[in-house]
């Protein structure tokens, strides 16, 4: 089966005073009801990764390498097209939904309004499904959420909200950017739910932005770990947090409350000039001198997993 | 020598009636003792964070006392009170909102200790002994507020409050805006110097994996009401 989005060697520079390398060379695909989890810590170039699929990455940003969404490459498009595009085919949940929403419109209305923006139906017909939308999502009756305003109900429900209106029209691809971060416990559960459901016909591909290792873990079907804007280990869910390969991946998941919240020591480098051989290395527990001296590449190892790593081979 | 809460209660108006209120929690009493943590958790909206003001005195109680070495809080008089706001200090949750934006690291800094009297040759040596038990180089002094990581604001909000020498800190929230690794980090941090300094913490947070990590006392805050773990 074809893949819904292909990633080939993207990468993205921003050139201000000094370019910034976000992203480096990140190349993965995924296809329709796959769940790729992207996680690292901040500044690692996950969102950006986002954005730039999405198409709503600033002037400032140098954009290369292909993205290829269900055949076409994305970066040879105008923007008028990629407009056409955006919130039918492709969508994006933002992370905070309270700032995400419109406060001073009713839920109703945001959640039908991509139907009217890309002229899918009239305002009756939109109505119509964001209630249907809501009724599928076990919110019923719906004439309860309708009517209601962001202020009016939590940050769980509002990430709901949220994320029926990202996919009243069904898209193909799904990018959710933090969308579990600052909700209590509980709400992370319906939050997860509700992002399951999405790729639960096959049709639908989710991209799941996320530090949150734990909610990766439970929805997740792959998980590609990035580190200062490389991919450094992609691997499949069980593979991953049973066996983590790289030192990187093995220092995140210790640093997990159910391992006693080991750090890494250090800190991430600069994406300014980032060092010469192996990005992680001077955190490394286990260094060599080949890693300071030469770049490793994101090779197979022998279960299928890919690592960024001289140590690992 | 401890910091307690007695028969606490915080209400807020609710909208413009008159006499309509919104009780946030009441009849809640908690001790913190030097050199311990008491955890704290509760759902958004419990009434953590206003406990935490409430303690640490930025705003006050509608009924019950804050007792600081013993004496309420609202008795004291004016030189007491101002000792008192200086041993009990707060670090909020979002670290890039904690440092004025226009003024350098450094400048920050250095407000604090003329506030408390520090002479300026002084200083000097003063703010590099705290970078250095917060972890941090002195370079990022010269720094703005948005040139630097969440790891490291938070490192140094916490090196700020050191300046002050606190006997308490109530800590809200202080890793939720962190990553996992950065936070494994920070609670470490917080340990050490508790240990070296003999600080009691009042650790807010709704992680309960945290909490428990970090506390040797846990209190869950529920429908206005105080439930200490043992302590039924």
């Amino acid at each position: 089966m074809n893949p819904v989005l292909e990633i080939d060697a993207l990468s993205v520079t921003f050139c201000g005073k000094q370019a910034v390398h976000a992203v480096d060379r990140v190349s993965f695909s995924l296809g329709g009801g796959e769940v790729l989890a992207l996680v690292g810590e901040t500044g690692c170039g996950k969102s950006v990764i986002a954005h730039a699929v999405m198409g709503l990455l600033p002037g400032e940003a140098q954009v290369s390498g292909r993205i290829v969404f269900k055949g076409r490459d994305l970066l040879a498009l105008s923007e008028r097209e990629r407009s056409a595009m955006r919130g039918k085919d492709c969508a994006i949940v933002f992370q905070d939904p309270s700032r995400a929403l419109n406060p001073v419109h009713r839920i109703g209305r945001q959640i039908a309004e991509p139907v009217l923006i890309h002229g899918a139906g009239s305002r009756e017909e939109a109505h119509r499904r964001a209630a249907a939308l809501l009724e599928r999502m076990g919110l019923s009756p719906p004439g309860n959420y309708l009517p209601l305003y962001p202020c009016q109900s939590s940050g769980g429900m509002n990430q709901r909200f949220l994320i029926a209106a990202s996919t009243i029209l069904d898209p193909s691809l799904v990018i959710a950017d933090e969308p579990t971060k600052g909700l209590d416990p509980g709400r992370v559960h319906e939050v997860e739910d509700e992002l399951v459901r999405l790729t639960g016909g096959g049709r639908t591909a989710l991209l799941l932005i996320t530090h949150d290792l734990a909610v990766a873990r439970r929805i997740a079907d792959r998980i590609a770990v990035m580190y200062a804007g490389e991919i450094v280990e992609l691997a499949e869910n069980d593979a991953f947090f049973d066996r983590p390969s790289h030192p990187y991946s093995r220092g995140l998941l210790q640093s997990l409350p159910e391992h006693g919240f080991v750090p890494i020591p250090g800190s991430s480098p600069s994406p300014v000039s980032p060092p010469p051989g192996c990005r992680f290395q001077a955190r490394c527990r286990d260094g060599k001198a080949v890693c300071g001296g030469q770049h490793p590449d994101l090779v197979s190892a022998a279960d299928g997993r890919m690592v960024r790593c001289w140590q690992c081979r | 020598m401890s910091l307690s809460a007695d028969r606490l209660a915080r209400a807020y108006r609710n909208g413009f009636l008159p006499g309509s209120r919104r009780t946030v929690f009441r009849d809640l009493s908690l001790t913190i003792r030097p050199g311990e943590t008491f955890g704290l958790m509760g759902n958004s909206g419990a009434g953590k964070s206003t406990l935490g003001r409430v303690i640490a005195g930025l705003e006050p109680p509608t009924a019950g006392r804050v007792c600081f070495h013993g004496r309420d809080t609202a008795l004291m008089n004016r030189s007491e009170y101002r000792a008192f706001r200086r041993s009990v200090q707060v670090m909020f949750q979002d670290p890039s909102a904690a440092f004025n934006p226009k003024k350098t690291i450094g400048t920050s800094y250095m407000e604090v200790l003329d506030l408390i009297g520090t002479p300026r040759p002084a200083q000097k040596a003063v703010i590099a002994g705290i970078l250095e038990s917060v972890g941090l180089s002195g370079e990022l002094l010269g720094r703005y507020p948005h040139q630097i990581s969440g790891g490291q604001s938070q490192r140094l909000a916490l090196g700020r409050i050191l300046l002050l020498d606190p006997e308490y800190i109530v800590l809200d929230e202080p890793t939720s805006a962190l990553d996992v690794s950065v936070q494994a980090q920070i609670l470490h941090l917080l340990k050490e110097l508790q240990s070296e300094r003999g600080i009691g913490y009042l650790f807010i947070s709704h992680d309960e994996a945290v909490v428990r990590f970090m506390a040797s006392r846990v209190g869950r805050i529920e429908d206005g009401r105080l439930v200490i773990e043992g302590e039924a």
